[in-house]
């Protein structure tokens, strides 16, 4: 493969999967590439490199979130102002600010104290459809997990999950005609998503909850309550990054175990490897393909010049498959030790909602494999397209319903 | 070499305390503990990397 042959925008190059081998020769040929933007006037460096992207991500000051947003596409100036309210694309010092009002529901002891609640949603999940034999991996698992979760933690009826599900694949999926047919649609999502957080709001601040709904209508950044729109930011964000990335993370896994059987048995002899296997899924998947920084000022990468105002996209799955970083980083290995790998992101923006993935994902997997030991795939595997997220829209399963094997 | 952290930034990963026990304690209530704030030479390398990894960038140290 030519650099010159290298397209990461179109996402038709991401639909039969990631274009690893273009991630590969950039990183040894170009790992400051400039990627042209068919159809738009400003290309950007894609950075392909872990020690890059690590660098990059702990210097927000020349590094933007803000500037030109944390996403790839350049958004109209009306916008713009819009969608700076989202955590997402801010830089320090606000985007501290903002990051701390929810991080203290994010820690290691608030998540553990929701494992009994994770296991009790998980076991219904898998019971729903043990008897039938095969389903739709995607939907009815691993969406299913991270939707009631995050429901629960927002302060979301369960009810309405359906609604977060609909609304959030037709945010994250803009480039997929399935999910979303014109660039409208996807505000219009948005826009639902805001009505339905105001009513929830209103319904909080009469009857408040012990949840982060009720937390956000009482918090303050500078001695002000938040506005409506940096509310319905914080709902947005929390809403659609809480599940959608669980969600591929568990699909991708899944896949990644049933095409690796021996990686499977090694996992079914000694479950003292979940951990490791959960890093490793991590790893392999890395959910979220890319974001986007834009320089604050002229700098160098590698020795390749940046203007100020320069695009610069960092590329996480290629940082995790680093040959300078990781031992055999195309093997799919439960037991991977050391494994550094950057699929949350590292620094300023590094994902809130790590511990409480973590948790959903090991939970899950621990419960698939004593349930559902022999799941096996019935059909293709239908992808996102998507040039930001790792997705899987739809993944046939079959395995023997547990009653049956106990009896056989 | 003395150790610093960042407590605005912690946000209790305990990535520190996998990598280098000696010095870092995450304990029950989510708040990092230090059982040394400066630590022996022998253990720079341990700390460094603590440092390096941690996902918040909470820590640094002053020699």
């Amino acid at each position: 493969m030519e650099l010159a042959d290298i397209d990461l925008v179109n996402p038709d190059n991401w639909v039969p999967g990631v274009p690893h081998e273009a991630l590969k020769v950039l990183r040894h040929k170009a790992p400051v590439f400039w990627q042209d933007m068919p159809g738009s006037d400003q290309g950007f460096w894609a950075i392909t490199k872990y020690d890059d992207v690590v660098a990059i991500s702990k210097d927000p000051a020349t590094f933007s979130s803000y500037r030109g947003t944390a996403l790839l596409r350049d958004l109209p100036k009306e916008d713009l102002e819009q969608t700076r309210t989202i955590m997402l694309n801010m830089d320090p010092p606000q985007h501290s600010k903002y990051r701390k009002l929810v991080s203290q529901g994010f820690t290691p002891r608030m998540t553990n104290a929701l494992e009994p609640r994770i296991r009790k949603a998980t076991v219904e999940i898998l019971d729903q459809i043990a008897a039938r034999g095969s389903c739709d991996f995607v939907r009815e698992i691993a969406a299913e997990l991270p939707l009631i979760v995050i429901a629960e933690l927002i302060g979301i009826p369960i009810e309405d999950r359906a609604k977060i599900f609909e609304w959030s694949n037709r945010l994250i999926g803009y480039d997929d005609p399935e999910f979303q047919t014109t660039e409208e649609d996807g505000k219009m999502a948005a826009m639902e998503i805001w009505l339905y957080a105001n009513q929830l709001a209103e319904i909080r601040t009469k009857d408040p909850k012990d949840d982060l709904v009720s937390l956000l209508m009482t918090s303050e950044v500078d001695g002000e309550k938040l506005t409506e729109m940096e509310f319905d930011s914080f709902f947005l964000l929390l809403a659609v990054a809480g599940n959608e990335t669980t969600r591929n993370l568990i699909s991708g896994g899944m896949l990644a175990l049933i095409e690796h059987p021996e990686q499977r048995q090694k996992l079914l002899a000694d479950p003292s490897l979940l951990n490791s296997a959960v890093e490793e899924m991590l790893r392999w998947v890395s959910p979220v393909s890319q974001f986007r920084r834009t320089a604050t000022r002229d700098t160098e990468i590698r020795g390749q010049k940046i203007k100020e105002n320069d695009k610069v996209v960092v590329y996480y799955q290629s940082a995790n498959r680093d040959e300078d970083v990781f031992v055999d980083p195309y093997k799919f290995d439960v037991a991977r030790s050391p494994n550094n790998h950057i699929a949350f992101g590292i620094g300023e923006h590094f994902c809130l909602g790590a511990n409480l993935a973590r948790l959903e994902i090991r939970i899950m997997f621990e419960e698939i494999l004593r349930r559902l030991p022999d799941i096996e795939l019935a059909g293709p595997v239908r992808r996102l397209r998507s040039n930001f997220i790792n997705g899987i829209k739809e993944m046939p399963v079959k395995f023997t319903p547990p009653r049956v094997r106990a009896a056989g | 070499m003395k150790v610093i952290v960042d407590y605005d930034r912690c946000e209790a990963n305990a990535v520190c305390m996998q990598i280098c026990p000696e010095v870092f304690e995450l304990r029950d209530d989510d708040t990092l503990h230090l059982h040394t704030e400066e630590p022996d030479e022998s253990l720079r390398a341990k700390v460094m990397d603590a440092v390096r990894r941690c996902p918040r960038q909470a820590l640094s140290i002053k020699d």
